[in-house]
């Protein structure tokens, strides 16, 4: 009997087997006899599965030959630079079941549990974990078969991470100031799989990391930062280590004094006992320059609470950030950070609101304060949404303050009878699946 | 970004989806009575966020967008009256309970005062807590005991302030480290509660204690927004969901039992509840701010 035929008869066997005896079998109930063709990969991995060739009782040579009689463009795979070592040692069993799999691809376990059985690459007490890595994705970095790059990469370097990273690798290809170690490559700073020394998968925490290559002690560094101590401060709240369009690798916005260097309009003097302390705390500080703002701010009927509160930090970085008006991240992270329900409506939404969607929370609401419920910027719901839908405005289901809501006698008719700005199940951010369900809330006529 | 589980989708989405909608609304709990929708003079509520009531039959609304409060009558499911109360010290109401001695409190959310105002609907000053160990006292939510007692929530100081019906400071207790602290409240047997909208923690201090301590861990998956709280001292605390468009029960323990109400422009449905409030006979008034209007409902007997 050829290899391939016995492959098909133990085929046939598990098919005819009962179903309980079908379903996914217990290693222990695999081919127990050991064949001298079939030398596992890694024999003595503890927690690898028995599909190792020696389990199936292959004969001498069958090992990946047969599997090659069916799958001929392996040729092609395994002419390619890096290729996986059970591919290169044809141990095709080590990783698929040949019969029956209740996985993909055939096989012998889940994907994630697969690749684990040889390769442990996540620190035990990881500060950070890549998601694909977390979420058992490992063939969206790496082919498990072959490929034309290092360690099996489907891409090679940057290029890898730009497929979910864009928002970094973009601005740094742009940027006119280059950090050097981005373009040696993301893994200069970054530990692809998990670090268990800091967040962001770093291979060591800020300013450790930043130290590793910059004295900042050194004169021309010391007066940059007006002799502050900063080897106790965190780079990144001034600087971009992907690379920037400013001097400096500073973010784009940067908050005046920083820009000016009067670092000592908020902090205690370079020479003092306590250089980085701040003059003042909290809000007090930040009055010194924003008196008349905060003054306005705290003049309406609605105060947010982090503002009412003096938490400008909450919210703001005090030195630079790469969002306008020193915002600590995109809206969508920093407003979302408290409204996490709000925004994740809009993310269960199939139609996305632009500003939303784009963190433009600003457009509708202000962040500081507001006159309006919802601290909406324009308390008339029609000339708001108007800003962006002018066409809406006259062009549309007849709306405004003489058009009575028939569901509520205290309601006009606006925009948001029949949308919901953040998003709803349905499209359109109607709150209804079926638009003559809307409809007909009203024109009851209609109903059928 | 973590995967939400299938609850916190289905309460995500039904912040968003009207009643009718709803399979499983509306719910059995909360059983629509009638709704307010105008003072006597048929002056139309606008963005009403504050509603209180009392044993005796008052019901005082904080008609937060006409700046004014209205006061009604309710006895055995009848409403009467509609009175408006309108003072220059009360540009923007938003919360408001009864005293014991039928005085109206309502904390003014413009002025960040709590404002007095006697039977007859004038002034009789503010309230000035005396002896806080911070000021100025920043009052964010209040709510009044059986005794009179005033229980303040001062986010900005951080504390929770029980003064006396003198005026006096007499008990403060640190607020725990919350970022949306949204509301105070007070049980028949002294037992305080916070609620924290952003993290939808629930904390309790017993009446001799000197911290809160959370009931639960966070309730987010359940409750969207909490922004009110209230006990109906029968065992269980009514949760208004602001953005989640819902009154959610809880056990005193910080168990979940359930949400009541749903998202609709219609009698009985809500947009954006604000205050609520349960009176003896388990009548509960619901302050449906972006409806402009408050609904009656009654709790199950």
């Amino acid at each position: 009997m050829s290899p391939r035929a016995a492959i098909l008869v133990l085929a046939a066997v598990a098919l005819l087997a009962p179903a309980g005896a079908r379903a996914a079998p217990p290693p222990a109930k695999r081919p127990q006899h050991p064949s001298p063709a079939a030398a596992p990969t890694k024999p003595s991995a503890p927690t690898r599965p028995a599909t190792q060739s020696s389990a199936f009782k292959l004969k001498a040579g069958a090992n990946g030959a047969v599997c090659l009689e069916c799958h001929s463009d392996f040729a092609q795979r395994l002419a390619k630079p890096s290729v996986h070592t059970p591919v290169k040692g044809r141990d095709c069993v080590a990783c698929h079941d040949p019969h029956a799999s209740a996985h993909p691809k055939l096989l012998a376990a889940e994907p994630a549990a697969v690749c684990a059985t040889c390769h442990d690459v996540v620190p035990k007490t990881a500060k950070s974990t890549h998601r694909p890595v977390a979420e058992g994705r490992c063939t969206d970095c790496h082919d498990p078969h072959a490929s034309g790059f290092q360690s099996n990469l489907v891409r090679g370097g940057t290029d890898l991470c730009a497929g979910c990273h864009a928002a970094v690798t973009g601005p740094a290809a742009s940027a006119k100031v280059k950090h050097a170690p981005v373009e040696q490559g993301c893994t200069v700073c970054h530990a692809p799989h998990g670090s268990a020394a800091a967040a962001a998968l770093l291979k060591s925490d800020v300013p450790g990391l930043c130290l590793g290559c910059h004295k900042v002690d050194s004169p021309a560094i010391a007066k940059k930062h007006m002799g502050y101590p900063v080897k106790l401060a965190r780079c990144t709240t001034c600087h971009d280590p992907h690379g920037s369009s400013s001097s400096g690798l500073l973010y784009a916005t940067v908050h005046p004094p920083v820009a000016k260097g009067l670092c000592s309009m908020c902090h205690e003097p370079a020479t003092s006992a306590n250089p980085l302390q701040t003059r003042q705390q909290g809000v007090a500080l930040c009055r010194g320059c924003h008196a008349q703002r905060m003054g306005r701010m705290l003049d309406k009927n609605r105060v947010h609470q982090p503002v009412a509160q003096g938490a400008c930090l909450a919210c703001h970085g005090p030195h630079a950030s790469r969002q306008k008006g020193l915002v600590r991240a995109n809206l969508v992270v920093a407003c979302g950070a408290c409204h996490a329900d709000t925004i994740r409506r809009q993310e269960l939404s199939p139609t996305k609101h632009a500003p939303v969607k784009q963190g433009e929370c600003t457009q509708c609401h202000d962040p500081h304060s507001a006159d309006a419920p919802l601290m909406l910027v324009n308390p008339d719901g029609i000339e708001l949404c108007g800003k962006c839908h002018d066409w809406q405005k006259h062009s549309t289901h007849p709306i405004g303050d003489t058009k009575k809501d028939p569901r509520n006698r205290n309601l006009t008719l606006e925009c948001s009878s029949c949308h919901r700005a953040h998003g709803t199940g349905a499209k359109h951010l109607l709150p209804y699946a079926k638009t003559t369900d809307l409809c007909t809330k009203c024109h009851q006529q209609y109903r059928r | 970004m973590r995967t939400p589980s299938k609850t916190a989708v289905l309460v995500a989405l039904a912040a968003t989806i009207p009643a009718a909608a709803l399979a499983a609304a509306p719910a059995a709990g909360l059983k629509y009575e009638r709704t307010i929708y105008s003072d006597t003079a048929d002056v139309a509520l606008r963005r009403p966020e504050g509603v209180a009531c009392d044993d005796r039959g008052a019901v005082v609304v904080a008609d937060t967008g006409n700046a004014r409060l209205v006061v009604f009558g309710w006895k055995e499911g009848a409403l009467a009256g509609g009175t408006q109360v309108k003072l220059a010290q009360l540009p923007y109401p938003v919360r408001v309970q009864i005293d014991g001695k039928g005085f109206v409190l309502a904390l003014d959310r413009r002025a960040k005062r709590i404002v007095r105002v006697d039977a007859k609907g004038a002034f009789a000053g503010y309230l000035e807590p005396q002896g806080a160990s911070s000021n100025p006292v920043t009052p964010a939510a209040f709510r009044v005991d059986a005794a009179d007692n005033v229980y303040v929530l001062d986010v900005v100081a951080g504390k929770v302030l029980v003064v006396s019906p003198e005026g006096r400071v007499v008990r403060e207790l640190p607020a725990p480290k919350a970022s949306g602290l949204a509301d105070v409240a007070v049980d028949s047997g002294g037992r305080i509660y916070l609620v924290d909208a952003v993290t939808a923690v629930v904390f309790a201090a017993d009446p001799k204690a000197t911290a809160f301590q959370p009931l639960s861990a966070s309730l987010k998956e359940q409750i969207s927004f909490p922004t009110y709280l209230t006990p109906d001292n029968r065992g269980k605390l009514y949760v208004v969901d602001q953005n989640g468009n819902a009154v959610v029960k809880l056990g005193v323990d910080g168990s979940f039992l359930g949400r009541e109400l749903a998202m609709g422009w219609d009698d009985g449905a809500v947009y954006y509840p604000a205050q609520l409030c349960i009176d003896a006979g388990g009548a509960a008034f619901l302050a449906d701010r972006n409806n402009d209007r408050v609904q009656v409902f009654q709790l199950p007997r």
